[in-house]
């Protein structure tokens, strides 16, 4: 399994040097345009506009996103017969401009991305460390409820939670991250129970290093590319999650613009109006392909061993 | 076998109670159900008598063990809006969803055996692209973006298909295919890797030198011994089946569990959602449980070694 990643495959026919021109260029570009792409949208969702520095009037979007102006309800995008350059995506049923709600909208789904993946990576690589070091029966124990969280589908605590708790930006974290530190807590444990034998490690436990010491200093470091790795991999898949939760009404409340209730709010009008759905739509496969591609990029040259990620 | 499987059997009842003592905490997050319950009309007397209605009078060890007993027999309380037994309802709406799921997870498997297995043996070849092509834009397009495009495509622009609702074979297509399409990418690269590691065994060569011919490999001797790595990820594979499900219901108005989910939802209708998440949960338990003992049963390593 170790040799399939196509580099080594590559190397170990004897007549081939490395992959063509051509491979090598779009080898390339699989990293430079979702990188180009993942950055800009940071740009977009920091300087969407600049209230959090004090300049409540700067702000990149033309417009303020949940502005509410009907006269301008339903304005087509711009090339469209009826558009104009005033809306450059167009309008939607309550005349907020789509471009800047797209461009809000890229706030709220990256830093809800950021955040969960802060909290579910830490928490997962502690308890797979942990787990992994330790053993044991606490181990087993924790395997189980890893299990049981993956199998389990986040839309349905995310529910759960808005039932008791109301919508909002808070419930959306809590509930994804309530299940999503178990891939972290899983593949962490996998790179721990591997380096666990290590001779590094049994030298360590030698010289009567503590465990809390070994886990913190000699096999942490250790674990960091694949954390990275699964990190980025998650990007994608928490987009889709949120804004799958927004489209369902369980995610971002309203008015604020996140991409799925944008979609949502185009779910009813596709036959009259089709920019609605469209650009948000277009704007998580963006982010989403992007997140993968880059995550593919950094995984083949990092540790290709983790190819089942 | 058997102790394992009892082991098994006993870890997944203590994960029920977990489950419900979690689902239980949830619910009580926010402080008092009643209150949630309460209108902007009630009176406080209104208030505390949904509070002996449901119990919350009593001590939190006591709510608990009535909501469990009340759990164990069925018993999963009234709609708050329907005034309908929630057994009732979701026992009205599981057929249609059955109705949905099951076509859909057919057709997405065998379209993963067939394009997972011919990526996988025709490597790197235009149709193996293709295939991966698909797989990318499969997991980057959201399954209710896709799902809206049909419709407007397929029902609006070309009159084709009915948008939504249940109704005839014509009324499938369009949920059966949305739905099948997002389970499809996952599944297929699964296949796809787990057939190239595979296709790479001793046996393999084994069989090729003995002069087989390639599609029995393939099909007979590769395949059989490439469906067990899927196998493990089932459990990840029935969340997003739940996950697309609701998704697919939303936008097609499909009368099933996640059409009356998100209603309840938007009413705030806890006792339904809590039922419906108390039965996925039981039901993940459940097919993690089956899994767990057809893996022993496959693969004698894994109920020598971790029981």
């Amino acid at each position: 399994m170790q040799e399939k990643d196509s580099d080594s495959e590559i190397t170990a026919r004897p007549v081939a040097r490395g992959l063509s021109r051509r491979a090598r260029i779009v080898k390339k570009l699989t990293f430079i345009i979702p990188v180009t792409i993942l950055s800009l949208m940071v740009l977009i969702a920091i300087f969407a506009d600049l209230a959090w520095l004090g300049f409540p009037d700067v702000r990149l979007a033309p417009y303020d996103p949940v502005k509410i102006s009907l006269p301008d309800r339903l304005m087509p995008p711009f090339w469209a017969e009826e558009g104009s350059t005033a809306h450059l995506l167009g309008t939607d049923k309550m005349g907020r401009d789509i471009l800047s709600r797209l461009i809000f909208g890229a706030r709220i789904s990256i830093s809800v991305s950021l955040l969960v993946i802060l909290i579910t990576s830490f928490v997962g690589t502690v308890l797979g460390i942990i787990a992994g070091y330790v053993g044991g029966r606490n181990e087993a124990f924790l395997m189980r409820i890893t299990d049981i969280s993956m199998a389990f589908p986040p839309i349905l605590v995310a529910m759960l939670l808005v039932v008791s708790m109301g919508p909002s930006f808070l419930t959306v974290v809590l509930a994804i991250s309530l299940l999503g530190w178990a891939p972290y807590a899983r593949l962490i444990r996998g790179e721990t129970l591997r380096l666990r034998e290590a001779d590094f490690v049994a030298q360590a436990r030698i010289i009567g290093t503590s465990p809390f010491r070994i886990m913190l200093r000699h096999i942490f470091p250790n674990v960091i590319n694949p954390l990275i790795i699964i990190m980025t991999l998650q990007i994608g898949l928490l987009i889709i999650t949120e804004a799958s939760l927004s489209f369902l009404g369980v995610g971002i409340p309203p008015p604020a613009p996140s991409w799925g209730n944008m979609v949502n709010d185009g779910r009813n009008l596709v036959d009259t109006a089709w920019w609605i759905s469209t650009f948000p739509g277009i704007a998580i496969a963006l982010v989403v392909m992007s997140g993968n591609f880059f995550g593919d990029w950094l995984r083949d040259k990092m540790d290709p061993r983790l190819r089942q990620l | 076998m058997l102790r394992f499987i009892i082991i098994r059997l006993l870890q997944s009842v203590v994960a029920v109670i977990g489950i419900a003592m979690l689902i239980f905490a949830m619910v009580r997050i926010s402080g008092d159900p009643a209150l949630m319950l309460a209108t902007a009309t009630s009176t406080a007397e209104d208030i505390q008598r949904i509070r002996v209605n449901l119990g919350l009078d009593k001590s939190i060890p006591e709510q608990f063990w009535i909501f469990v007993t009340d759990v164990v027999q069925g018993d999963m309380g009234e709609s708050l809006f329907k005034k309908q037994p929630v057994t009732e309802m979701i026992g009205a709406a599981l057929p249609n969803s059955i109705k949905l799921i099951l076509p859909s997870w057919g057709v997405a498997m065998l379209g993963a055996l067939l394009l997972g297995v011919l990526g996988a043996t025709r490597r790197d070849t235009f149709l193996d692209n293709g295939v991966k092509f698909i797989a990318i834009l499969g997991q980057a397009l959201p399954g209710f973006w896709v799902a809206i495009v049909a419709v407007f495509i397929f029902s609006v622009t070309w009159q084709l298909l009915p948008t939504s609702g249940l109704g005839g074979i014509d009324h499938y297509i369009l949920p059966v295919a949305a739905l099948a399409f997002f389970l499809l990418p996952g599944m297929m690269r699964l296949v796809r890797s787990s057939m190239l590691d595979v296709l790479d065994s001793e046996y393999i060569k084994l069989a090729r030198i003995k002069g087989l011919p390639e599609r029995q490999i393939i099909w007979k001797h590769a395949l059989r011994n490439a469906l067990i790595a899927p196998l493990t990820v089932a459990g990840v594979l029935f969340a997003m089946l739940i996950t697309g499900a609701v998704i697919i219901e939303i936008v097609f108005s499909w009368p099933g569990i996640g059409w009356i989910l998100v209603e309840g939802v938007m009413a705030r209708d806890f006792p339904l959602v809590q039922a419906i998440v108390i039965m996925v949960a039981v039901l993940v338990l459940g097919i993690n449980l089956l899994v767990d003992i057809l893996y022993a049963y496959i693969d004698p390593q894994i109920r020598l070694q971790k029981t």
